[in-house]
This record gives C-alpha cells, sequence and structure tokens, in this order.
C-alpha cells in the first residue's frame, strides 16, 4: 500500500514500474515530428475521456495490465491533437506500455497526460508522470474507494436490504455512485486544467488523504464488525443448582460481542501470517460445522 | 426455467462486465440479489440473500490487484439457489462460494491468455490503427460478458433440482452449521482490510467504531458522519502544524486539492 510505505520503498516500486514500461516499449523516437501546440481540447472531449476510462480494464491482462483500455480512454483526444499520422502512432504506441492505475481515479492521470499531449511534450516526460503517478494514485484510490466508501455504502445498503426494504439496492447505487461518478469526471476537468502543477499537489496531499480516509474507513469497519459479525454460544455452566448460560450471563457481562471481535482479530491475525482469503473460509466452514456438531456455538 | 436460467445468466454477464469495466458497482450482492429474486418471483428472499451476500463480501475487493472470490457469481449463483432450494440465506453462502472460488481462479487464466492480444495492438498501432485497438477492447468486454453467461446458466439450468435435493438430504447439523458460519464470515472481508489498513495509528479508530454500535447503539451513517469530523479536524489541523519551510513552499498547490 502507497500510503504506508516508506519514502525509500515508494522510490524502489516507481523504479520498477519504469522498467516494466520500458520492457514493453515500441517507440524510438523521443519528440514528435509537429511540435507546435494542438488546439486546447473542450468540456466535450474531456467529458468523452471521462466516459471510456469507465473501459479501462476492458482488455486487462498480466503481462501490460490495463494498457489497452488505457489507450482506449486517450484515443479520440489523441486523434483530435495529433494530425500527423506518425506522431499519432508514436504516441498510441508509448500509451500501449505497461500502465497499472486505479480505475477509479484514473481521470486525474489522463486529464494531466492529455494536457501534456495537447503541449506536445517529450514522450519520456510524459512516461515519466505516467509511471510516477501510478503509485499515489493507487493508494488513494484503494484508501477511498475499497477501504472507506464501498464498505460504508454496502454497510447502509445491506442493512436496509436484511430489513427487507429495496431502498437497500437503491440507496447503495445512488451514494456509491453520486462519490465515483462526481470524481471520475471531476478530476478528469481538474487533471486537464491543472496540468504540471496538479503533480506536486498530489504528492504532497497523497498520505494526507489517504490518511484522511483511513480514519473514517478504520471507524466503519470497527462498527461493522460489531453490527455484522454473528458469533454465540448455547453452552450453560452448572454451577451448584444454578445454570447459567454462558453467553447471556457471562460474556454479555463483560463485553457485547465479545466473540465476533475475538473471531475477527484472530482472522486478522492468521491473514498477517500469511494466510489467504480462501484459506480463512474453509476454516471458518469447519469451525461452523464442528461447533454445531459438538453443541458449543 | 429455461427462460429464468437464460434472464440470470444474461444479468450474470452484465454484471460480470461491470466489475472491471463500468464500476457502477450494481454487481455487488446488494443489488443483484433483488434482481435474481425479480426474475425468479420472489424479491423479499433475494433482498435478504443479497444483504447477507453483500457482508461477506464487504471487504474481498481487489486490493492492489489481487483477485478476491468472484462476488458476481457469488452474488447470482447463492441468491438463486437460496430461492429455488429454500435453503437458509446463510446455507446460501455455502453454496455461493466454492463457485466463486472457482470463477476466480478461471479469471486467473482469463488475464494470462489475453497478454498475446497486446502484441497484436503493438502492429496495429504501428501502423496507426486506432480502431483495431478499440475492437480488440470490445472483444475483451465481450468474452467476460460470454463467460460469466455460460458460468451462471450452467449450474442453475442443470443444478438447481440437485442442490434442492442435497439440501434436503443434508442433516440438520450440517445446515445449521454452514448457517454458524455463514454468521462468521464477514469478519474474513474485515480482517482482509484491516490487514491493508490497521497500524497503530489507527487502532484507536477501530476501537471508537466497535464502541460506537456495541454500547451506544448507532446507526452505521452516523458513526460514518462522525468519523468524517474527525478525519476533518485531523486535515485541517494537519496543515497548520506542518514545519514551516515544508508549509510555504507548498502552500498555494496544496489550496487545489
Amino acid at each position: 500500500m502507497a500510503f504506508n510505505d516508506s519514502d525509500a520503498a515508494l522510490v524502489a516500486k516507481a523504479d520498477q514500474r519504469m522498467e516494466q514500461a520500458l520492457a514493453t516499449r515500441t517507440v524510438e523516437r523521443d519528440d514528435y515530428l509537429d511540435t507546435t501546440p494542438a488546439e486546447p481540447l473542450s468540456n466535450r472531449d474531456i467529458n468523452r475521456m471521462a466516459v471510456r476510462s469507465l473501459a479501462l480494464q476492458a482488455s486487462f491482462n498480466y503481462e501490460r495490465m490495463q494498457a489497452g483500455g488505457w489507450l482506449y480512454t486517450l484515443i479520440p483526444a489523441l486523434r483530435k491533437i495529433h494530425k500527423n499520422p506518425e506522431d499519432l502512432s508514436n504516441s498510441m504506441k508509448m500509451h500501449l506500455e505497461f500502465i497499472n492505475v486505479h480505475p477509479f481515479d484514473v481521470t486525474f492521470l489522463s486529464g494531466l497526460v492529455l494536457a501534456m499531449e495537447q503541449n506536445k511534450e517529450k514522450l519520456s516526460t510524459i512516461r515519466a508522470v505516467k509511471v510516477a503517478l501510478m503509485g499515489p494514485l493507487g493508494g488513494i484510490g484503494d484508501a477511498m474507494f475499497w477501504l472507506t466508501w464501498l464498505p460504508i455504502c454496502a454497510g447502509i445498503g445491506a442493512a436496509l436490504a436484511l430489513e427487507g426494504s429495496l431502498f437497500g439496492p437503491i440507496v447503495f447505487l445512488l451514494l456509491f455512485n453520486a462519490l465515483h461518478f462526481g470524481l471520475r469526471f471531476g478530476l478528469a476537468h481538474y487533471g486537464y486544467r491543472a496540468g504540471l502543477g496538479a503533480i506536486s499537489a498530489l504528492k504532497s496531499s497523497t498520505k494526507k488523504i489517504s490518511h484522511a480516509a483511513s480514519i473514517v474507513g478504520m471507524t466503519v469497519i470497527g462498527a461493522l464488525v460489531a453490527s455484522y459479525v454473528r458469533l454465540s454460544t448455547p453452552l450453560e455452566i452448572h454451577a451448584g443448582q444454578a445454570r447459567i448460560a454462558l453467553q447471556e450471563g457471562v460474556l454479555d457481562k463483560l463485553m457485547p460481542n465479545l466473540l465476533p471481535l475475538a473471531f475477527t482479530l484472530a482472522m486478522y491475525g492468521l491473514m498477517k501470517k500469511g494466510y489467504s482469503p480462501v484459506k480463512l473460509i474453509a476454516l471458518t466452514v469447519l469451525i461452523g460445522l464442528a461447533g454445531k456438531f459438538f453443541g458449543v456455538l | 426455467m429455461l427462460v429464468d436460467a437464460l434472464l440470470i445468466a444474461l444479468l450474470a454477464g452484465l454484471a460480470g462486465v461491470d466489475l472491471f469495466d463500468g464500476l457502477t458497482h450494481f454487481h455487488r450482492p446488494v443489488v443483484l440479489g433483488p434482481l435474481v429474486g425479480l426474475i425468479l418471483g420472489d424479491v423479499q428472499t433475494g433482498l435478504l440473500v443479497g444483504g447477507t451476500l453483500e457482508l461477506v463480501w464487504m471487504g474481498m475487493v481487489p486490493l492492489a490487484g489481487a483477485q478476491p472470490p468472484n462476488v458476481v457469481i457469488g452474488g447470482v449463483i447463492g441468491t438463486a439457489f437460496a430461492i429455488l432450494t429454500k435453503a437458509d440465506p446463510k446455507v446460501a453462502i455455502g453454496v455461493a462460494v466454492p463457485f466463486s472460488i472457482a470463477v476466480q481462479g478461471c479469471i486467473t487464466v482469463l488475464f494470462t491468455v489475453f497478454s498475446p492480444m497486446m502484441h497484436k495492438c503493438d502492429e496495429m498501432v504501428k501502423r496507426g490503427n486506432w480502431r483495431g485497438v478499440e475492437y480488440v477492447n470490445y472483444l475483451g468486454m465481450g468474452i467476460l460478458f460470454c463467460f460469466y453467461f455460460i458460468v451462471a446458466f450452467l449450474p442453475i439450468y442443470f443444478g438447481a433440482d440437485a442442490a434442492g435435493a442435497m439440501v434436503k438430504a443434508a442433516p440438520q447439523w450440517v445446515l445449521d452449521g454452514l448457517s454458524v458460519a455463514g454468521g462468521m464470515m464477514p469478519a474474513i472481508g474485515f480482517a482482509l482490510l484491516m490487514k491493508i489498513m490497521l497500524n497503530k495509528n489507527y487502532v484507536a479508530y477501530f476501537i471508537l467504531g466497535f464502541v460506537a454500535v456495541t454500547y451506544l447503539k448507532l446507526p452505521i451513517l452516523a458513526i460514518a458522519l462522525g468519523a468524517l469530523a474527525i478525519a476533518m479536524i485531523d486535515f485541517f489541523n494537519g496543515n497548520r502544524a506542518q514545519p514551516q519551510p515544508a508549509a510555504t513552499r507548498d502552500a498555494e498547490v496544496q489550496d487545489g486539492i
């Protein structure tokens, strides 16, 4: 994760990405034949790019990751910018190199890259910007969407659905996509307008944005563990004449949701030891079956 | 049954594309559940199964590009089987998970065999053939659609009766055991998120969220907004407390974000 890495680790990762990009390089020139800046792109062009960015992972593969979809995102704008066919071909070659960005905040980078293409920057400069931003954008995207916004929306939607309300799926879709499409289009325009100045802003803010998102995410996950992990025991303790239910009489007095918390932390510990989610799912099923068979769960 | 299975397969195909392209997230179980329910004439059960499966998959997201058990097939098959066999929503998890793990494996293979297409694209852009690159991307989405269509259709069309018989024949403690395991399953997704995010800086917030539900019984949205307030205090105060040289140099660019 980019936002937990040290600076040295970030640099090493960026170096590795540059190697991956260069390994798939087919372009020979480093500058465009026609170096006069192209006409500025219109709002419609930027919106079109943002819509096409939805297909970023259409031709996903392990050799170049999202390269095919990334080029697909840029094609209409590149055709408008590069009137010289050889320039267009060279530009497309460069954009078909290895790239792995986050599918949610990718438009920030594509907007920025289009601003550079329009200025006819050198190919190596554009490549360097792509490589430099993959890591920070990945970190922010993970922190904002996978760790924070999706659990919040899904938690609210699932709660409503479990009550049998059709508002569950509707609220989920509206909430999630309000931020999703707001950012997708907003970042596309911001990246294009701000140009290279946005890079230092992004880099200095990466940690702070990720940190803020992590605060919200972690709080919500604590809440979700207490709300939705279900585990209790029907065991009873015999103390002379009295029979005390272990769950209501003892565990709940200690702290409600003690068993769900303990189980979640146990899963967390095993995962840190390198157990895969698939193994842990199998383990959970075994625990459930054994627990019912012996009557302890 | 054929029409139902075809409609569900169509839904699975579209949702499978949305998982990678589109990302509107109508492929999540909380949405797919009621949609499958609509096709099979039982929206209410669809909502319940969808909500249950949503919790199981909440943390299972493609973090840093790693593929988790497939959420689309899990949601579609789990809901369809729960409705067709009238099983408990939590038992549906036991049916859904093996399929979703197998599909996860297939997707990995799919992404591997698609690599050579990139060399075709290299040839195309050399000749300036941008339309060819577009077709390759449409092909990629088409393959995904067909794959999900088939994977969803076959077990629902051919397996529903067998699964129904199996659920009827299974001893009660097995069904109850699966149900208990289903209740515990969301912990795995949350643990996955915690593994990525939790370090000593964030333990305090985890405790805060846990206490807010366990003792204060607050709804999730209230807790999320409270956490947002804390994050904003942290964000803006952090700005002020930054070391002087860095603060002055970055002052004008930081306003941008």
